[in-house]
Parts: C-alpha cells; structure tokens; sequence
C-alpha cells in the first residue's frame, strides 16, 4: 500500500460523495462500514508503521504547482500518527453514537465522513499550504454541524466559532508565505514543503516575527487563553457528535501546529517565548478551572475543563525537552479519548432529559449505576489518576516543564487539585445525594448504542493508562528526532542551553 | 518466590473485579466469601515471604513490565519484598482479612453488600501496591489508588450529603498533598535521572544539601496529606462518615500510616536532612497533643477514636524524624492492631445502637455486650500504654528517642499527651460500657453482634497485647535495611525511670476518666463546658470553620467572578466588541455604495482631495518632517 495516505483521506470523502446516492434507510449502514473500513486502514497504517525509523514514512509526493513549490506531500510520523488513528477512531464512535431519532440523519453522516477527509488531512500533509487547505476546510463541515443541528443560539455559535478560528489561520497563511518567500531568497526557490522549512536557519528577530504569525493561529485553535471564549458557545451549542469531534480531534489541530511547525521553524523564538507562553498556560490551567467550577451546565463544564486541559498539553510541548513534548503528545490523545467520553456521556443524559442543568440530577448513581460507573472512570481519567490514561501524559508533560521552571511548574501542578475540585463536585451533584426529581426516578441506564460507544473507549483508558508503551515509543523517537533538530538549528546560546542534545539509543538509529 | 509475591500482590485484586461484576446486583454472601479468602491467600503469601526473609533469604525483587518511558525517564513496574515492605505487608494483609470477615456481618442487611467488598478488596490492592513498589512513581500509582478507594469508601452511603462532602474534601486535601510529592518525584528525577529506589538511595548522598532539602521537604508534604498532619488534618475526622469497618482498615491501620510508611522507606535521604527531620518530629509531637485535646471533649465515639489515630501518628512522626525509624514502624505495627481493634469495637457498639454514635446515649452496655466490651478495653488498655499490652513497648521507646535527643520539649509534649490518651480512651470506655444504662432513655435496644464477627476481631486482640512482646525479634529483622538507633549511656541508665514516669501519667490519666466518671455521669459540667478550652477543642480549634471562609467559600466566590465578570463581561465581549465594531462600521459606511450617482461623485471628489494631500505630503515628507521637528523644539 504505497498510497496508504491519500486513501486515508480521500476514502472517506469519496464514499461521502457516493453516500448521497444511497438510500436514506441504508445510509447509517453505509457510512458505518465506511468509517469502519478508514478505521481499519488507520490500524494498519499504525501495523506497518516502523517504530524505529526517525523520519516520515509513507510519504507521497507530488507537484501541484512548480511555479511556487506547493507540492503534494504526505507522510507520517510518530507525532501524527496517534493523532490520525484517533481522528478516524473518534469518527467511527461519533457516528455509531448518532441517535436514531437525529433529523436529517443522512446529511448529518455523510458531513462526518467529510470532517474525517479534512481531519486526517491536516495530520499527514507535510505541504504548508495543503495543510492550510485542509485547516480551513475543517472548518465548513463543522459549521454545518453546529449551525444546522445544534441548539437554539446555534448560528451565533456557529459564526463566532468560523470566523474567529478563520482570523488566526489568516494570519498564519499570511505567516506561511513570508516563510516561502525567505526561502526563495536563501535558495532561488519557492518551496512551501514544510520539511525543506526545517532546513532554514533563520535570523532571530524573523523568527520572533513568524512565531507570532503561526502562533495566532494555533492559539485561537487550541484553545489558548484569552482566545478561548468561542469554545464553550460552540460546545454549549453544537450536538453531542460535533463536541466529540471538535473536542476530541479539532483542538488537537492547534497543539499539534506548535509541534509541527511552531517548535522546529522557530527554535530560538520559542525559548524565547517560554515564560509568556508557559503564563498563558498557567492561566488557563487555573483561571478556566474556576471558570469551570462555577458552571451549572454540565456540558460547559466539560468545555471549560477542555481549556484547562489543553493549557498543561500546551506547556508540556514548550517544555522543549523530550519528556514534556511527548507528554504533551500523549496527553493530547488521551484528552481526545477522555473528552469525548465525557461529551458522549453528557449527551446520554441530555438524550434522557433534555436538559444539561446538574441542578436537575442527583441521585443518579442510585437510578443508572452503569452509567455512573463509566462516568466515574472516566472522571478519574480527567483528573489524572495513575493507571488512567490521564496521568502518564499529565504527568510528563510536568515532569518536563520542571527542568525549565521550578515555580511556573508548582504553579501548573495545581491543575491536579483545580481539576478535582470541579470534577468532584459536579459529580456530586449529579450522582450523589438522592433522587428528588420524579422524572429522574425511571431514567434507563446505558442501551447497546451508548455501550458500543463507551466501552471501548473505558477500555482504551484503562489499557494504555496501564500499557502506555505502544503509543509512547514511536512518539518518544519521532520527538526525539524534532528536538535534536531544534538543537542543531538553535542559533541563540540561551536556545543551545535549554533544548537539550539527544543521545539517539543504538536501536533507533 | 517470585510466584508468592504476584499471589500476594494480585489476590486482592482479582477479588475486587469478582466483586466487582456483581456490583449492580442485589447481595451475595459469595462476594463477600470469595474476597476475603483471597485477601488471606494474599496473607499467606506476605506470611510465607516473611519467612524466607526471617530464615534469611535474599529479598525478592520483581521487574513485571515497563510503565512509562519517554525521554530518558524509564519507570518499570516493580516491586520488591524487604523487611521493610513484608511488614507492611503482613499488617495490611492481616488487618484486611480481620475487616473483611467482620464487614460480612457489618454490612449484611446494606444493598451494597457487593460494591462494598469491591471497593475494599481494591483498596487493599492499592496499598500492596504503595508498600511493594521499588520505585517513586510505582508507590504514587499506590498512593493515588488508596486515595481513590478511600474517596469511594468515605462517601460509600452516597445518599448522604455529609459523607459525599466527607468524601470530596477528603479527595481533594490529599491532592494539595500530592502535588507537593509529584514535585518531590520531578527534583528526584531531574537530579538522579531514576526514579528506582536502589539508584536513588545510592546516589543520595552526591547531591548539594540543599536539593536534598528541598525533596525531603517536597516528599513530606505528600505525606502530610496522606497521614492528615497539621494543617492538613481535617478530612480525617470527617472521613469517619464511611462505614466503620472502612474506618478501621483505612483511615486507622493502613493507609494513614503510608506517609509514615514513606518516610521509613526513603530513611536513606532524610537521614541527611536532620533540619528536616526535626522539623518532621516536631509538627508531630505538636500534632500528637493537638489531636489530643480534641479527643478529649468529642462526644462521638468514632471522632474520638479518629482524633487517636491523628494523634498516635504524630508519635509516629516522632520517630521517624529523629531518626528512629525503626521504632517509627513498630509503632506502626502495634498501633495498626489496637486501633483496628477500637474501631471494630466501635462498629459492633454502633449497631448495637441503630448507628448512634453519641457516648452520652450509652453507658452500662457490658451488661448487653461483654465480648465488644472487653475487646475494647483490651484496645484501650494498649493505648493507653499499660504494661505489657503491645501500645506500652512501641510508645514508651519513642518517648526514650525523644529524650535521648535531649529533645525535652518534644518528651515533655508527648508525656502529657500519653496522660490524655490514657484518658479520653477511658472516657470512651465508661461512658459506653459502665455508669448507667443512659440509652434506655432513649429507646434503644442494644444486642451484642454476630459471634463469628468477634472471633474474627479475636486476632487483632490477642496481637494487641502480645505483640510488644517481639520487641527484639521485630528489631532484628528490620535492622537489616534500616538504621540502628543508638541509644546513649545516659539514657540507658534512665530507662527505668523514665518507664515508671511515663507509666504513672498513663495510669493517673485513666484514673481521673475512671473516678470521675464513677461519681459524676459525663465529666465535664455544665459550668465546664462554658470554659473556652472547652468550647477550643470541641469545635476543633474552629479549624474547618476557618478552612470554610478563608478557602472554600472565596473560591467558590472567586470562580463566580472570573466566570461572569472577566470570562463574560471582559474577555467574551471584547471580542464581540471588535467583531460588532468591525460588522458596524461597514453598517455605516455602506451608504457609500448606494450608486446614487450624485452622492458618489462627493465621494471621489474626497477621495480625490486625499490622494492629493497624500501626494504633497509625500513628495514634501523631508521638508514636512523638519517642519514638525522645528516645532516639536
């Protein structure tokens, strides 16, 4: 399978094509074998991946334009490839999650099978304009979700959420093409391959310059603070589906550019950038951990504690180091599966009761054991508890920003209480304490449809929460291969100090 | 040997997922049956590695499979048996299959029979988990484990408020702790590069002194939660919401005792930091009389048992931090049986009394229970401290330590402490078992429990007062990984003396709850309880109070504001500023492109003027600049 990765992102979008031509009674079945089948294809892309290879593999190339060095080109790495088994993963749970009773069921499927297209696009191209192609288009089927299924402030939603994320990667585009054009200058060529990028050795104050234009970008996407206010409307608005994907895959768009582009472009601007960074982080750790607290909507609880979440991914990637980055890598899938977990189960109760007031539970763990149970764990998967899939990303995501800052740390450390607090409490006022609202009284626990979606992600937190391995080792070699090259490319005497030199063991080599 | 330690290792746990399937179900008695054999399989397996280790063997040491690798941190799952962590070992094993035999009858008509003994079996999992771990971060797996357990445990009867909130403050106060002792784990990391304790211990000593301050400092703030010191003491008493044998195997015998338990295991490093170390020993001996003072006014009999166990673990402190860590986990030992013993006492008298827990509603209840009632006196009598019960060997050596140290602060603080404790145990014991029958007043009908629930309580019994007896023995095993605590000339020739002090204090302390309680029901009157000692320690030195206002409200408040002034009012709606400003203008400047013909020429005709100025200023710009200048001086 030479072309894996184009069939990866085309499949999907193909069969959408095809999707409309089907029968609106066989459609969920068609598009679940399809999904199936982009999932499968993904597991096997992850069989044949070679742990101990550095670089990219499968990669694919093409010219689109030779006049201005936009290519075709594809190719994975350990960074990616966890993040494209997770989008199409998700993708395959978000459409089994649908409810029968969805209106406009069809449309809603086939728009999923052109997220997933768009999705698993942005991962494995390697051509910045391609993978700013791939970033805008996300955007549309996204705003169909929300805008189309979702609740009753949905289209101001909708449109904040468009337009603001569009305003950042604008600037990013705008980013993208100064880089382009100093590469011409240095080498006569226009290329916008993003692995003849990390070539380039730019002088500092560019690079100061061009990490803000990028920056924008991916911080209005991760969501970083103060860019974050579009996320809980988008959340609070969208369908359960649309805040599984966004929260489980969308988000990690952002993170995954710092990785990407902003950390191996722009070393030196980055450790330049650290502490300020690192304070943004510290405040959406903290601030929308509180802002989280005084949520009475659970599923904006959820949102806010996406924020908080996301702030130590993005401190673990800036810690620059091998530890923080894949901890930051780690903590990004494991937030996906989490998250969207957690959307999931709210939309379950949502789907009992329409309405997501935790004022209106309680007791419920009396009522729906099940259902309390895999909320529990995956509660205790948020708030990072060992043998959880939450703490091994959590955990070296801090342990790697320690080498950089003692106190910076101490400070984000404290996501491990705010995030209790929050959690706690809102699991307390809807599970615990008795069932006083007679509607609550007959409430079902889990039917097939919800167990087929949640335990397998239960499963998932709990296997890699104990067996991490299979996911850390290829992230670990391919960050190690991005942070070695930071270290070379490093021209600032404060950047060689702080991005460590790696010694490559025998077997990766 | 590697099989026997898997057995005792993963017994547990295989009982808590069978209980566990049958979680949602009505009762079975077969869950409750199947975890307990297997946690005293667990027990025979920690029995059977104590005695190779006893015989002389080697210690075992197992590397299961990796954990965590990134970078070059490499945390395997490992464990390994020495004579520190057999012994825990065999204490938590013991006093587990004690409380699982007991919960049977305890918990026989609760619906949650199943769940319970899930819960429980996963707790004792956790805590062979934090014993037998050979690394750092493999004892947080523990440590985080019992916390969960304990979380589940405290707010089991989830319909009540008190416990859910018990349960939750319990939760989070250790999490404050836990962070401290995550970046005690990240210095230790960053400094060594392992996180093994034999790659620690052994490269220890290379490190500056003050990185070595700082992990000990670090590593003892997570013990502080976990083992509910001063100012992180509150959730204890409050956890005393689970059930009572939940009481007894966690918040008593084992998993408080895991701070304790840490500072024994990193001796190596807290040796070298005797700042700290008698900083540790300090808080504990201020900890031990705090507790103390608060026992002795408590009206509920479980609060007081808690306040015991608070205060027992400041001896512990004690020790440790002196650096006699040895004695530090024979008190450990003994204190884990006595107190057990108390609280499943305590248990048969709470449902001997529909769950009423006031001793002023008791009195006179031997006549009903003899069997609790002697077991409870044999409890109180060991810690109280009274020759030759178990409480008298491992107490009376930490007030030694503390004199031998020429710490006499610290010794006169725990003397008058040992007088307290012999007190309000006694208290406890005659307002329940002796005086009149005060519950006839208020209806109850007390009944003495299940036979088999107090033969199971028997061992614990029969160890709280022997076990002192293997003083020597006990030394000799544990010598061999931990330091020998040496004590001077002079304190070798006051022993004696010192024993008979101590031992006076104790009995005087007894005495007093004995006579006083003789000729006056209760003992504090009415006049006594308007004293403001009084009112200080029965509201517990209004500490949760201040905890409520100074912490929890003012958060609770704090998110309020950052949710709908600054997330709402400031940061959203800047954004919708601009985005309305931006949809505004073009509002307004839309009637440009009316294509009225008239209006639009007036608009080139500006636009025109413009370009014009513009022009002029650019081709003047030089002259136009020096203008300015001229002006601007």
């Amino acid at each position: 399978m030479d072309y894996i990765l184009s069939v990866l992102i085309f499949f999907p979008a193909l069969a959408g094509l095809l999707g409309f031509l089907i029968d609106r009674k066989a459609v969920r079945s068609y598009v679940t074998t399809v999904a199936t089948i982009e999932f499968i294809l993904s597991l096997y892309l992850w069989i044949q991946f070679d742990n101990n290879q550095l670089g990219m593999q499968f990669m694919e190339q093409a010219s689109l334009i030779p006049a201005f060095g936009i290519q075709y080109l594809l190719g994975v790495d350990g960074i990616s490839l966890f993040i494209v088994v997770l989008s199409t993963f998700i993708t395959l749970i978000g459409i089994i999650s649908l409810p029968e009773d969805t209106k406009d069921l069809k449309e809603m499927l086939l728009t999923l099978l052109f997220l997933e297209m768009t999705m698993v696009g942005v991962f494995v191209t390697l051509d910045a304009i391609l993978f700013y192609l791939f970033w805008e288009l996300s955007l549309v089927p996204m705003l169909y979700i929300i805008g189309a299924w979702g609740g009753p402030k949905r289209v101001y939603a909708s449109v904040k959420f468009f337009l603001y994320t569009f305003a950042g990667s604008l600037i990013m585009l705008v980013g993208m093409l100064v880089m382009a054009y100093l590469y011409f200058q240095a080498t006569g060529v226009w290329s916008f391959s993003l692995l003849e990028w990390y070539r380039l050795q730019l002088p500092f104050d560019y690079q100061l310059w061009l990490f803000g234009a990028f920056f924008l970008g991916f911080a209005i996407k991760v969501p970083m603070f103060p860019f974050h206010t579009w996320l809980p409307y988008a959340h609070g608005q969208a369908p359960t589906v649309g805040s599984v994907i966004l929260a489980a895959v969308l988000l990690k768009m952002g993170s995954y550019g710092f990785v990407r582009y902003s950390l191996p472009l722009y070393p030196d601007a980055s450790v330049y950038f650290i502490v300020p960074i690192a304070i943004l982080s510290i405040i959406m750790v903290i601030y929308t951990a509180m802002v989280a607290y005084a949520q009475k909507d659970i599923k904006q609880l959820v949102a806010y504690s996406s924020i908080s979440h996301m702030g130590v991914v993005v401190l673990g990637t800036f810690a620059l180091n091998p530890e923080g980055i894949t901890g930051s890598i780690f903590l990004m899938i494991s937030h996906g599966i989490v998250s969207g977990a957690l959307f999931l189960l709210v939309g379950v109760i949502y789907d009992r009761r329409h309405t997501k007031m935790m004022d209106e539970f309680g007791g419920l763990a009396s009522v729906m054991p099940r259902y309390a149970l895999i909320f529990g764990i995956m509660m205790m998967a948020s708030v990072g508890l060992p043998l959880t899939i939450g703490f091994v990303g959590e955990f070296l995501s801090l342990v790697g920003f320690y080498k950089v800052s003692h106190i910076l740390t101490i400070l984000a450390g404290t996501a491990v209480v705010v995030g209790a607090i929050y959690m706690l409490s809102a699991y307390k006022k809807a599970f615990f304490g008795t069932v006083t609202k007679d509607e609550n009284k007959k409430l079902l626990d889990l039917n097939g449809r919800e167990y087929a979606t949640l335990v397998p992600l239960t499963l998932l937190v709990i296997f890699l929460g104990v067996y991490p391995k299979p996911v850390l080792e290829p992230v670990d070699n391919s960050v190690k291969a991005i942070v070695s090259l930071m270290h070379q490319k490093a021209i600032t005497d404060e950047a060689k100090e702080v991005i460590p030199e790696i010694n490559f063991n025998e077997e990766a080599r | 040997m590697e099989t026997l330690l898997y057995v005792a290792l993963f017994a547990p746990l295989v009982g808590s997922l069978f209980a566990g399937i049958y979680g949602a179900s009505p009762k079975t008695l077969l869950t409750g049956i199947v975890t307990s054999a297997l946690i005293f399989t667990s027990f025979v397996a920690s029995l059977l590695l104590f005695l190779h280790l006893y015989s002389g063997g080697e210690r075992v040491h197992v590397e299961m499979m990796d954990w965590i690798m990134a970078g070059d941190l490499n945390v395997p799952f490992g464990f390994v048996v020495d004579q520190v962590s057999v012994t825990m070992m065999l204490v938590v094993t013991l006093v587990s299959t004690v409380v699982h035999i007991y919960s049977m009858g305890y918990m026989e008509k609760d619906k949650g029979f199943n769940r319970f003994f899930s819960y429980l079996s996963a707790f004792v999992f956790s805590m062979m988990v934090l014993v037998m771990s050979d690394n750092f971060l493999g004892l947080f797996i523990g440590w985080e484990g019992v916390g969960l357990c304990s979380w589940l445990l405290i707010g089991f009867w989830y319909h009540k408020e008190s416990a859910t909130w018990a349960a939750n403050e319990a939760f989070i106060m250790n999490r404050i702790a836990d962070l401290g002792m995550l970046i005690g784990i990240f210095l230790i990391y960053w400094n060594i590069g392992s996180l093994q304790y034999d790659v620690v211990f052994a490269n220890i000593s290379n490190l500056d002194i003050t990185i070595v301050t700082w992990i000990g400092i670090f590593l003892f703030i997570g013990a502080m939660g976990k083992s509910a010191q001063f100012p992180l003491h509150t959730w204890l008493a409050d956890a005393m919401e689970g059930p009572t044998p939940v009481s007894a195997l966690i918040h008593a015998a084992t998993m408080v005792t895991a701070g304790v338990y840490l500072v024994i295991r990193a001796n190596e490093l807290f040796f070298l930091i005797p700042d700290v170390g008698y900083f540790i020993a300090s808080l504990g001996a201020f900890v031990a009389m705090f507790a103390a003072t608060m026992a002795l006014v408590n009206r509920d009999i479980k609060r007081v048992i808690a306040y015991s166990t608070l205060s027992q673990l400041g001896y512990m402190f004690v020790a440790a931090g002196l650096g006699a860590y040895w004695i530090a986990l024979f008190h450990l030992v003994t204190h884990a049986f006595f107190k057990a013993l108390l609280f499943l006492g305590a248990g048969n008298v709470m449902h001997a009394m529909d769950d009423e827990l006031n001793i002023m509603k008791m009195g006179g209840m031997r006549k009903v229970m003899l069997g609790t009632a002697v077991l409870m006196l044999i409890a109180s009598v060991a810690l109280a401290g009274i020759y030759p019960f178990a409480g008298f060997f491992s107490k009376d050596k930490i007030l030694e330590v503390a004199f031998d140290g020429h710490h006499y602060i610290l010794w006169g603080t725990l003397w008058i402490t040992a007088g307290l404790t012999a007190f309000y145990s006694f208290r406890v014991v005659m307002l329940v078992f002796f005086g009149s029958e005060r519950y006839k007043d208020f209806g109850f009908h007390p009944h003495e429990a299940h036979s088999y629930m107090l033969w199971a309580m028997a061992p614990l019994a029969v160890l709280a007062i022997v076990a002192g007896l293997f003083e020597h023995q006990f030394f000799d095993f544990v010598h061999m990984v931990l330091p020998h605590y040496e004590f001077s000339e002079h304190t070798h020739h006051m022993v004696g003396q010192l024993i008979i002090v101590t031992t006076a204090i104790a009995v005087t302390g007894i005495a007093i709850a004995v006579f006083s309680n003789m000729f006056r029901e209760g003992l504090f009157s009415s006049a006594f309880r308007n004293n403001f000692l009084y009112k200080l320690f029965d509201n517990q030195y209004y500490i949760p109070k201040i905890y409520d206002e100074v912490f929890s409200k003012p958060y609770k408040e704090l998110s309020e504001v950052f949710w709908k002034q600054i997330d709402m009012k400031i940061v959203d709606a800047t954004v919708d500023g601009i985005a309305n400003t931006l949809y505004a203008t073009g509002e307004e400047t839309r009637g440009m492109q009316s294509g009225n013909l008239s209006y639009m020429l007036r608009w080139m005709v500006a636009g025109l003027l413009v370009l014009l100025v513009s022009a002029v200023a650019y081709t003047y710009s030089d002259v136009l600049l020096t203008l300015l200048q001229g002006v601007a001086k």
